[in-house]
């Protein structure tokens, strides 16, 4: 029962966005403008729901004890944090200088770290893959180190010609390998959109 | 293994992180640059911009993500300097939380160094990825609240913008907003600044003249950074510029580090078939 209500809706708004898309009437700009607002609706009402969800769940384990306190607390603690800043009586919302101090000073800073801790971890991976002896761990680390000589930051013609190869690898092999997966995902998506239109699902299979 | 190995590979990463630190201080040597001397990617963008009106409205997409934003800040502030020296007008939205908390702390930056605050509009956070764009197209009046552009926008809606800046992240980029946004309004300028790891899938659009410029790697921001002219805007550049010389140590340490275990997994292997070789 569940599925031809869902290949019902996602047909009858495909059409209707495609159809407004290619023919301009006004009736139906404002019909498709209304399923746009309530996607976007949605997308805002899905947001909201995932926060309180996560912060139910963090409490929850929290009163419970289980799982990892310090986690859960801190967790808590950032989302209480956010909300006083913004939400604080005369407080501008997401414009107030708190909330921006609490990104830029904080939340940005932490990120960085966490992705500069990537440097040292990525190399230990690689050198572990290595250790283990695959043949496609070769391959990828012997690529990286291709790749990592290409982009030293050298000046003059050395710099010049290591540039230019880097770009022929940026353009060449990597984009025709990214834009072979991207045509995969892009088939496979149209299969499963042509599945979920014809209401055919796993079980039919 | 050894008590010297275990201290030397434990300490490892603090003293990498030290010569980081002092390559940083130290001043870069003159052999060492970022930029290149392929300056395609910056004459488009030139070219891009002279063809705009004087004083051109400009949408500004701003969604980039934590952990690639750094790649790009300079070349993201240097190229809202360059559109402010030529008295343009930002509208700023975004559709990520992520590119939203960045864009807070770009615009309290731009306060603090004095930018002229009627030459910007905060649009807000549109939540809803690609039906946001949609919308988008439609018009932004609904978000706007006062202000010159806003009142150009409210007449004008989504044809008030004479340019379109994409500011890419993971989650939203340029191909998003050439395949759902540009089709929907009229011709404009389309120009993008993202993360090397966007760059295969938005190669195409450039190519295509869907996008009409691209600062798509470090060499080429490097290589914009170095002409863009600012003029009494100079103070919106960030300083210092990436140290050279830090990247430079870093690559030559991530070099060493796999090379040594590259060599050692083919060493390992080589002994291996000589044991096999010596077998009666």
């Amino acid at each position: 029962m569940r599925r031809p209500v869902v290949a019902a809706l996602v047909i009858v708004v495909g059409i209707l966005l495609l159809a407004d898309f290619l023919v301009v009437n006004e009736s139906l700009g404002e019909i498709a403008g209304l399923v746009i607002d309530a996607v976007i609706l949605v997308a805002a009402g899905a947001a909201l729901a995932g926060v309180v969800s996560l912060a139910w769940r963090r409490g929850y384990d929290l009163w419970r004890r289980r799982g990892d306190p310090i986690g859960a607390i801190l967790v808590l603690v950032g989302i209480a944090a956010m909300l006083v800043a913004g939400l604080r009586p005369g407080a501008e919302g997401a414009g107030d200088p708190a909330v921006g101090w609490l990104v830029a000073a904080l939340l940005a800073p932490i990120a960085a770290t966490l992705f500069g801790l990537l440097f040292v971890t990525t190399i230990v991976a690689a050198r572990r893959s290595l250790s283990g002896g695959a043949r496609d761990a070769v391959l990828l680390v012997a690529a990286a180190l291709v790749t990592l000589v290409l982009l030293l930051p050298v000046g003059g013609e050395v710099g010049d010609w290591l540039a230019q190869a880097a770009g022929w690898t940026l353009a060449v092999p990597v984009a025709a390998v990214f834009r072979g997966l991207l045509l995969g995902i892009a088939i496979l998506a149209a299969v499963f959109a042509a599945r979920t239109l014809l209401g055919i699902g796993a079980t039919d299979d | 293994m050894t008590d010297r190995r275990h201290l030397v590979e434990r300490g490892a990463p603090a003293l990498l992180l030290l010569a980081l630190a002092l390559a940083a201080i130290v001043p870069t040597p003159s052999g060492l640059r970022l930029d290149s001397a392929d300056t395609e990617a910056t004459e488009r963008w030139a070219s891009a911009l002279d063809g705009l009106p004087a004083e051109p409205t400009i949408l500004v997409a701003f969604d980039p993500d934590l952990g690639t934003y750094p790649e790009i800040r300079p070349t993201v502030r240097v190229a809202i300097a360059d559109l402010l020296a030529m008295e343009a007008r930002l509208a700023f939205v975004s559709l990520t939380p992520e590119g939203r908390a960045l864009l807070l702390a770009e615009l309290q930056r731009l306060e603090r160094l004095d930018v002229n605050s009627a030459r910007l509009l905060d649009l807000g956070f549109v939540p809803g990825a690609e039906a946001a764009l949609v919308s988008l197209a439609d018009g932004p009046t609904a978000r706007v609240r006062a202000g010159a552009i806003a009142r150009e926008l409210a007449t004008e809606g989504s044809a008030a913008f004479e340019a379109l800046l994409v500011v890419g992240g993971n989650d939203i980029g340029p191909r998003s907003w050439v395949e759902q946004y540009v089709p929907r309004v009229d011709p404009r300028p389309v120009l993008a600044i993202t993360p090397t790891v966007l760059l295969p899938e938005i190669q195409p659009y450039l190519a295509s003249g869907q996008l009409d410029a691209v600062f798509g790697t470090p060499r080429d921001g490097a290589t914009y950074r170095r002409s863009a002219e600012l003029g009494s805007l100079e103070r919106l550049r960030e300083a210092p510029e990436p140290p050279a010389s830090g990247l430079l140590l870093g690559m030559a340490v991530a070099i060493a580090a796999l090379a040594h275990g590259w060599i050692a997994r083919v060493a390992r292997a080589a002994g291996g078939a000589g044991r096999e070789q010596e077998r009666p």
